[in-house]
């Protein structure tokens, strides 16, 4: 008998049997209707803006953690190691950064962080042109934390985030088989 | 009238101590009653277990038990107090593999890092005002991962009124092109959220 070419074979496996559901809406229950008024989110807005952490040490702790995963990259034996190690390792403590950033008045490392982490999500091998472009980043964010940028940083911010976007899609146009599959 | 947000409690993991004050303190600002804390989710799951709480948000990357792994157990382990409980997931992460990871793993809400305060109670809100069905099936528990409405249905257009709806000119070239680009979510019903609604 012919193989069906049919796209709906007869033949085809049962569909995966799934339950569905609903538990009681507790939340609801309990807090009732009505939202919460503009004064009190603008006071926990406020309380955001006006916290006095200081990102610098937070930061830097990131920073220096970049850093070692950026030597690792330099040196790795990329037959050898397991590359998605190394790219997680410099990804963790920029994910920090873009994450902290924002929330302790340096919107600028949070912009510049996810430029990084855009890039980083999109190589599969962390080589050396790759780790030199991480280094770049790394030294921006540095600059900007120690010369206390804070805010977006103006036109310097909009400046030092395009360069380093152009430095990306540089090294795309260089390694267009370096973007990852994933 | 308003919530009345002190008559619930809130467990927050975070292994970074400022940013856990900081959520503790916009979550106390919102008049919530009771907000627990534990540093990483090994902490978390304990007082989970221990304050059985309302909502939990958690931080992704942690050491040694990480925000996904917390909600898996929260979802899985035969001694979860209660398996349904909604779990916010904060990250920087906002990349689509990510998300999806996180949805797999029984995530309710998503909420990227940097966030605002207006931002957390949207999360919250949505919470209580959208909560999602649950899905049991062989391989996933969890929050329904389906979110944002569909224009119109994945198949070809059949009836004479797919034809007369607006929304769906952009589609009638190709009879079988997909309405829109397969997204993170799927919603029902529809919520106008914001940038940052990725599930």
């Amino acid at each position: 008998m012919p193989e069906s070419t049919t796209p709906y074979p007869f033949d085809r496996k049962p569909r995966r049997k799934a339950e569905f559901i609903r538990p009681p809406n507790t939340l609801k229950q309990k807090v009732g209707s009505g939202g919460l008024s503009e004064e009190i989110l603008n006071r926990a807005q406020a309380l955001l803006e006006n916290n006095t952490v200081d990102f610098r040490p937070l930061g830097e702790m990131y920073l220096d953690s970049l850093m070692r995963a950026i030597h690792q990259a330099l040196s790795a034996d990329l037959e050898k190691d397991n590359p998605e190690q190394i790219i997680s390792a410099m990804l963790y403590p920029t994910m920090q950064l873009k994450a902290n950033g924002g929330m302790f008045h340096y919107p600028l490392v949070s912009q510049v962080a996810d430029s990084l982490i855009s890039f980083l999500e999109s190589i599969d091998v962390p080589d050396r042109d790759a780790a030199e472009i991480v280094l770049a980043f790394h030294t921006s964010i540095r600059a900007v934390i120690m010369g206390k940028v804070t805010g977006t940083g103006g036109r310097y911010g909009d400046e030092l985030r395009e360069a380093l976007v152009d430095a990306c899609s540089r090294y795309f146009e260089r390694h267009p088989d370096k973007i990852t599959k994933a | 009238m308003s919530y009345q947000m002190q008559r619930i409690t809130v467990l927050v993991v975070e292994d970074n101590q400022p940013m856990l004050d900081i959520t503790k303190s916009m979550l106390m600002a919102f008049g919530i009653g009771n907000v627990v804390t534990a540093k990483e989710g090994g902490e978390g799951y304990e007082k989970f277990c221990k304050h059985n709480p309302d909502i939990v948000i958690a931080d992704w990357m942690m050491k040694p038990v990480d925000g996904i792994s917390l909600a898996r157990r929260i979802r899985s382990d035969p001694k979860s107090p209660n398996p349904f409980t909604p779990v916010i997931l904060m990250t920087g992460f906002t990349e689509k593999k990510r998300v999806f990871q996180a949805r797999d793993a029984g995530i309710t809400e998503f909420l990227v890092k940097p966030f605002g305060a207006r931002d957390l109670y949207k999360r919250i809100a949505q919470l209580i005002e959208r909560p999602r069905q649950f899905v049991r099936s062989e391989d996933f528990f969890g929050p329904d991962r389906r979110r944002r409405r569909d224009l119109a249905h994945q198949g070809p257009f059949l009836r004479e009124t797919d034809f007369m709806n607006p929304e769906l000119a952009p589609y009638r070239a190709d009879r079988r092109k997909t309405p829109r680009e397969p997204n993170v979510s799927l919603s029902q019903p529809p919520y106008e959220g914001d940038k940052d609604d990725l599930l």
